[in-house]
């Protein structure tokens, strides 16, 4: 068997995983920001007058 | 009717704003020349090659010129809130989209007009035998790339970046049209017998014409909103 | 809810995954002409299928948020898009990998490979207006326009550049044996992993909509910290 045959065929199974796996990491990365996110504006929109001087 | 007359109140103003600045028209006319200039360093003018490869040295000509011409198309409006009294007025949505269409198409007509005498001299290519017919073909080409232009045009106008976000969607949405254009216009450059699949061109040109003129009429509301 | 269907649905997709490897690598024998490069296929079609349907569901959801103006409809045809470009960009990377050996070549204009690469080009510019647009309302809106535009431009896409490379002939992609049907055993591997990409991609594309209605929230809860302090 071309043993190039076996080394693309790794590549290309490699480049797919890889692809939707970045794709998952930035997901999570998307998601952990947006998370951060919503607990600080949810601190500020419950107690605005203390967050007012910030502006 | 009361749309068409709108429409064409709406290409008339803008042909007449138009006619008094020249702006876009010369920003077109002279972005066509400098590219046609630089096709002559990148290919041999002389060669026979010419004749294959002037109809997509063309059609990416009027492309490139073109996305100048509806960039400014409801840019123009912006200032002093002329877009949302247009918006805001009697006029149908999608009277103002189809008006601002074809001020860009008779403004693009024009621009290619002059593109084309330019390239036969440059390039020495006889394009009169069969004027007619690529006449029809520059018509129905240009007709799509002004209907699509003149409707991101709308979508963008808002935008940041505006002029460097409506060729990175309007180009890969125009490619079949452009194809079309290309091998008609390669067809009728080098004034060859059309063939049965010469005539598929044809009619793609005619669909996409078709299909997205009526697709921008029924969306106008969507994408001119007060 | 949602977040335990998509661990649901991430799990059975998992599980799918491993079964049809373990098909593909130890089970099947090679393939006659291509030798083990073959095996790119079940990820190389099925992520082209699954992007391929995703763009049209997209179509849906878009053409349903401009009826209702729900902002679901908008998150999802925006998720779906994201994660079928995902799928698209496999089976174009994947099929280079595959040219590169069948035909010696990393790239052709064969008509399926120019018609993915507009496909691709036509939904990144979908994703690009919409990180432009700050204000949901109207990014919904411009959204579900161009994603109707674009979906419509697809079908005339394909069509055409199909007819334009049968003037102009490249090589032939022909992966099967000898242009005939897929061998029995093989096509069963084959629509297992089509599923297990299907599944995968909409539990992408249920977090991915979470993630949407939670950046509308705080969108809200901004406006509505502004407007009171």
């Amino acid at each position: 068997m071309d043993a190039r045959n076996f080394t693309f065929m790794f590549y290309g199974f490699l480049a797919a995983w890889l692809i939707v796996m970045l794709y998952v990491i930035v997901l999570a990365r998307r998601g952990a920001r947006l998370k951060k996110e919503l607990d600080a504006v949810k601190k500020i929109a419950s107690h605005p007058e203390q967050h007012a001087d910030r502006r | 009717m009361k749309t068409v007359k709108h429409a064409l109140l709406i290409a008339r103003k803008d042909l007449a704003l138009e006619l008094r600045t020249k702006e876009s028209l010369n920003a077109a006319g002279a972005f066509a020349i400098v590219i046609l200039l630089l096709f002559s360093f990148a290919f041999d003018p002389d060669s026979e090659m010419v004749k294959e490869i002037g109809g997509g040295l063309l059609w990416l000509v009027f492309a490139f010129a073109g996305a100048l011409v509806f960039n400014r198309s409801f840019a123009r409006e912006l200032p002093n809130d002329c877009l949302d009294t247009l918006l805001a007025s009697p006029l149908s949505p999608a009277s103002l989209l189809t008006g601002k269409a074809l001020a860009n198409f008779l403004m693009l007509l024009a621009m290619e007009l002059i593109s084309i005498v330019i390239f036969g001299i440059f390039f020495n290519v006889n394009w009169t035998h069969r004027f007619g017919e690529l006449s029809l073909v520059f018509a129905l080409g240009t007709w799509g790339i002004s209907m699509l232009g003149a409707v991101f045009g709308a979508l963008t106008v808002n935008l940041r970046l505006r002029e460097l976000m409506l060729p990175i969607i309007i180009y890969p949405l125009l490619i079949p049209l452009l194809i079309a254009a290309i091998e008609l216009t390669k067809l009728l450059l080098s004034n060859q017998a059309p063939t049965p699949s010469d005539f598929l061109w044809a009619k793609i040109l005619v669909v996409f014409d078709l299909v997205f003129t009526a697709l921008a009429i029924m969306l106008a509301d969507t994408i001119l909103v007060n | 809810m949602r977040d335990k269907l998509a661990i649901g649905l991430a799990a059975a997709a998992s599980a799918l995954l491993a079964n049809n490897l373990y098909q593909m690598f130890m089970v099947l024998p090679d393939e006659a002409l291509q030798g083990a490069i073959y095996r790119i296929l079940f990820f190389h079609a099925p992520a082209a299928m699954v992007g391929m349907i995703g763009y049209f569901v997209a179509l849906t959801f878009s053409v349903l948020y401009l009826s209702s103006k729900n902002f679901l409809y908008d998150s999802l045809a925006a998720s779906i898009v994201e994660v079928s470009l995902v799928f698209s960009l496999v089976n174009i990377v994947t099929g280079s990998i595959w040219a590169r050996i069948i035909w010696g070549i990393w790239w052709t204009w064969d008509y399926r490979l120019t018609s993915a690469l507009v496909c691709i080009l036509i939904f990144f510019g979908y994703l690009v207006m919409r990180r432009a647009i700050d204000e949901p309302t109207q990014r919904a809106r411009l959204s579900s326009a161009l994603c109707i535009f674009g979906c419509v431009d697809v079908v005339i896409v394909w069509k055409s550049i199909e007819w334009f490379r049968n003037q102009h002939p490249g090589p032939v992609l022909d992966f099967r044996t000898g242009g005939g049907k897929m061998d029995p055993a093989y096509s069963h591997v084959f629509w297992l992993n089509f599923l297990a990409i299907l599944l995968m991609g909409v539990a992408l594309v249920l977090i991915r909509t979470r993630q949407e209605a939670t950046a509308r929230e705080i969108d809200s809860l901004r406006r509505l910290a502004h407007t009171a302090a």
